[in-house]
């Protein structure tokens, strides 16, 4: 016995020499933990999104659960894995999140199946923002292809809730055709109330649309773009925001003031796993919010 | 610091007494290679005698030890219609002897990625804590290149640390767990005589290494030759088999997965170490594959390896064991290929010498 | 899953061998730690190693073996025809297996060889996938327990079902191995699809690769780590025609 190394158990001892940094939302040694959510509600929005809203269930979890717009959690699916998923929610709704899902993989075909009342968890906020603030007082372009108007949203309804301290807002969304178009029920909402100028494309239309065809820089040609003081989000698929921050930057918008949101399949959401890295960054930890221009220097990005 | 000497004869004894104690894990022989050579590895020890003290390098690493191949992260038992997440941090005490430097190095730097970032390991702080490290120092094998990293000493990471000074073993003492077992045991304060000795090995050791990477200003030539055609011509090569990976003393990316029990009545989130030279490494929902040739995820972790990343505030991971040379079927190895890059950063600039001057 | 408000019920399943040595259907009452679990998630309608009942209802069909003779084809197309999942089980089944030696030579000189005189019905063999559609596969020689286990609850739970993509190399070095050709052998380990947990290469026997091929394995650099070797590129052949799983490379080659 004199020369048993004793054992130590980190489960009742302070974590490490320095404390870990969860956005000051988690307590200690939850990395792995998850908030348990109950699926309140499910909206089918096209045959392949639906909108699943989620109540943590512990109100202090609830408490402790702030994010940014343009932030992402992992959802867990018990017995199926982990994904992450962008939120799409208003930052000021405490009561519930709210995620735009794609079936994409076998976790997301399973939480297809999933039924009201669910239970599933979340980690998280994970990741980078946009930087609302340094956008206020100026003009906003968003910029939404496809599913990318998921991510959208939490930038959108922040700037609703502060409304008054941003000036011209465009929203340009364009899909491939009309049946794919997430959210139109709250189109009007938009324009009305939020005084936002929402311009929508598809790239094939169909007998019953009525509105524009073609791709989504085609859209650019209906607004007037003010270089010096204007910020733009461009949310989308890889092809498009390029093309898209290419425009702009042609208008003269700086690189560094338009800000595009990077998907890689992330597992640990923590910079460990490492299956996120684009070049030497992790798009769990650096991202998934770049500025353009932090974009074009990673190599491996698009 | 605090430094002892100990003739070798005790210090057998009072590994013995160590190992007799605690579940330990040490260098035996358990192959003898085409060429005649033995092949080591890091094994359970129950006696001083199981342990190869005069061995060269091990075949694997002693990461495992610390970060298992597979490893359960929580287990989530359902109850009728609900489940609850159980996650423990428990880990029984291992003792591991015989680390080289560079094994000792790999670990400090596992420990900065792990435990240094926003997000620490609980998982790896309980083995870390739980650890007993008894490091060796070795003269280099021909193809060893820890001292162009730098890595070929150590001065923290271990609880002892024993230099070889003939008779004797010159230690250093990190703990005051290690400090009381040797207590026990006939130690001597070294004389001027074995500091000269200690001394004379390390110049011997450092004098030994015949084989030198070149590694100044590697992340830049790395940043700049990110479309190389080296890359293409070394991953012609790689058999995606994830040797290097496995063997290596500092890869740690992972792979999470849950694996439902048998009688679905719970389901266990198990983490598993992966390789980013495996095809799927970089793959996402829906099947697109951001890295799909063999050498965009060579490449890959060569970045990872000499450029660093920025959770370890950009350092090179490599240690510079060659473990992933000496083991890969295809002859890739970290000496070759950054020589390679070099060549061809050089052959550029003979290019850019020779054009004409633009004044 | 009852936590996601869906319950799964009892697989209906059937299981059905052909020219085969029915290890494969054996494995499936191995692993007793876990057998009366893995039983309770089956309806079994039909397996002749488990149970006599025989039921033409089932909802997953496990076929082992390949197909060497007239009427396993027509009895194949049936259990086609019954089952809404068809699983592919083993390497006979996957791949042909060791039974498609027979295919390098004249059928008539292997019926000769093997029953004199007396004539027998047989043809060259084919994997069940020649003949029918197949759903899924687990490769194996025989298969492993565990992954069956795993892909069986995948079915149960309506989970994705997945093999591992990387050879076997990877669980190898897990185990801790020597490298089988650091001690001279010839081992088909980096090209042949893990799942196995490398039990063969633990037992110090080279990976004949019966589990077939990897996803995007580099053939071409596995050839020249043979020759590099100076080991021999006849007995490589012998290795990759033992399971008949690597034939779109061996005839690459030629």
């Amino acid at each position: 016995m004199h020369f048993r190394v004793p054992g130590q158990d980190i489960n009742r001892e302070p974590f490490a020499d320095n404390v870990p940094d969860f956005h000051y939302q988690s307590s200690l040694m939850q990395t792995d933990k998850g908030y348990k959510c109950r699926i309140t509600n499910i909206v089918p929005l096209t045959e392949q999104e639906k909108l699943f809203q989620l109540r943590i269930l512990d109100p202090d979890e609830r408490n402790l659960f702030r994010f940014r717009p343009g932030q992402f959690l992992m959802l867990q699916v018990p017995g199926y894995g982990e994904v992450p998923i962008s939120i799409s929610s208003s930052t000021s709704n405490n009561e519930q999140v709210e995620l735009c899902i794609r079936k994409a993989g076998h976790v997301t075909n399973v939480l297809f199946e999933a039924q009201k009342g669910a239970h599933v968890a979340i980690r998280g906020p994970f990741g980078s923002s946009f930087p609302m603030e340094e956008m206020m007082d100026r003009n906003v372009i968003l910029v939404a292809g496809g599913l990318g108007i998921a991510p959208l949203r939490a930038p959108l309804f922040w700037i609703n809730d502060h409304r008054d301290r941003y000036k011209d807002v465009h929203m340009l969304y364009g899909t491939k055709e009309p049946s794919q178009m997430l959210f139109t029920y709250q189109f009007e909402e938009w324009e009305k109330i939020n005084h936002i100028d929402l311009h929508t494309i598809v790239e094939q239309g169909t007998p019953d649309w009525n509105g524009r065809t073609g791709m989504i820089t085609k859209l650019f040609s209906e607004i007037d773009i003010d270089p010096e003081n204007t910020h733009a989000i461009v949310c989308g698929p890889p092809v498009m925001f390029k093309f898209v921050c290419n425009y702009l930057d042609k208008q003269g918008i700086p690189m560094n003031r338009m800000f595009v949101s990077l998907e890689r399949r992330m597992h640990c959401g923590m910079g460990k796993c490492c299956r996120c890295m684009v070049g030497s960054t992790f798009t769990c930890v650096d991202g998934p919010v770049f500025d353009y221009w932090s974009v074009m220097n990673l190599k491996e990005a698009i | 610091m605090i430094y002892k000497v100990i003739a070798k004869p005790e210090f057998e004894k009072f590994i013995d007494a160590l190992v007799k104690e605690n579940l330990s894990f040490g260098p035996r022989q358990v192959d003898t290679d085409t060429k005649g050579q033995p092949i080591y590895q890091f094994k359970e020890v129950s006696s001083a005698t199981d342990i190869a003290f005069d061995y060269t390098t091990t075949y694997s690493s002693a990461k495992h030890f610390l970060m298992p191949f597979r490893e359960n992260l929580s287990h989530f038992s359902y109850t009728d219609g609900d489940w609850e997440q159980e996650i423990t941090y428990e880990v029984k005490p291992i003792v591991l002897i015989g680390l080289r430097p560079c094994d000792i190095s790999a670990i400090n730097i596992l420990d900065s990625v792990l435990l240094n970032g926003h997000f620490p390991s609980p998982y790896y702080l309980a083995r870390r804590k739980n650890t007993f490290i008894i490091g060796m120092d070795h003269l280099p094998l021909p193809d060893c290149f820890c001292k162009s990293l730098n890595h070929h000493t150590v001065t923290s990471g271990f609880n002892l640390f024993c230099s070889d000074i003939g008779d004797s073993y010159y230690v250093s003492i990190n703990s005051s767990k290690a400090y009381n077992y040797l207590k026990e045991f006939e130690v001597q304060d070294p004389t001027y005589d074995d500091d000269c000795k200690l001394i004379e090995r390390r110049k011997l050791i450092k004098q030994s290494f015949k084989t030198d990477v070149e590694v100044t200003g590697l992340p830049s030539f790395l940043d700049i030759e990110f479309d190389s055609p080296i890359w293409t011509k070394w991953g012609d090569k790689c058999l995606n088999c994830g040797t290097c990976a496995m063997v290596c003393p500092t890869c740690y990316c992972y792979n999470m997965e849950d694996r439902p029990d048998v009688d679905l009545q719970g389901s266990s989130r198990q983490k598993q170490l992966y390789s980013c030279n495996l095809v799927d490494f970089a793959e996402v929902a829906g099947g697109h594959n951001f890295r799909p040739k063999n050498g965009d995820r060579l490449k890959y972790r060569y970045y990872h390896h000499y450029l660093g990343f920025a959770e370890n505030a950009n350092q090179p991971i490599c240690v510079g064991c060659n473990r992933c040379g000496r083991a890969c079927l295809a002859d890739i190895n970290p000496k070759d290929v950054i020589n390679d890059l070099r060549m061809e950063k050089e052959s550029c600039m003979i290019c850019i010498s020779e054009s004409p001057d633009k004044t | 899953m009852q936590h996601l408000g869906f319950s799964h019920k009892k697989i209906k399943i059937g299981s059905f061998d052909f020219t085969c040595c029915e290890g494969c259907q054996l494995q499936l009452a191995n692993h007793e730690s876990t057998l009366p679990a893995f039983l309770d998630l089956l309806d079994i309608r039909n397996f002749r190693e488990i149970s006599s009942e025989k039921h033409d209802d089932y909802d997953i069909a496990l076929v082992e073996g390949s197909i060497t003779r007239e009427d396993e084809i027509e009895r194949l197309k049936t259990i086609r025809k019954n089952a809404k999942v068809l699983i592919a089980y083993g390497t006979c089944a996957c791949f042909g297996g060791v039974n498609s030696l027979k295919n390098n030579f004249p059928i008539e000189e292997t019926v000769r060889e093997v029953y004199g005189n007396n004539s027998v019905d047989t043809l060259p063999v084919r994997r069940i996938g020649d003949v029918v559609k197949v759903d899924y596969s687990i490769p194996g020689c025989p298969v492993s327990k565990e992954e069956v286990e795993r892909i069986i609850i995948s079915v149960a739970t309506g989970s994705m079902i997945n093999l591992p993509k990387y050879p076997v190399c990877v669980e190898c070095k897990q185990q801790l191995n020597t490298c089988l050709f650091d001690l001279g052998e010839i081992c088909l380990g980096p090209i042949t699809r893990a799942g196995c947990n490398a039990v063969c290469t633990t037992g110090k026997t080279v990976c004949l690769g019966c589990r077939g091929p990897a996803d995007d394995i580099n053939f071409e650099s596995f050839l020249q780590l043979v020759a590099d070797r100076q080991l021999s590129l006849d007995e490589l052949d012998e290795k990759l025609g033992f399971y008949n799983c690597f034939e779109e490379f061996r005839h690459d080659k030629s």
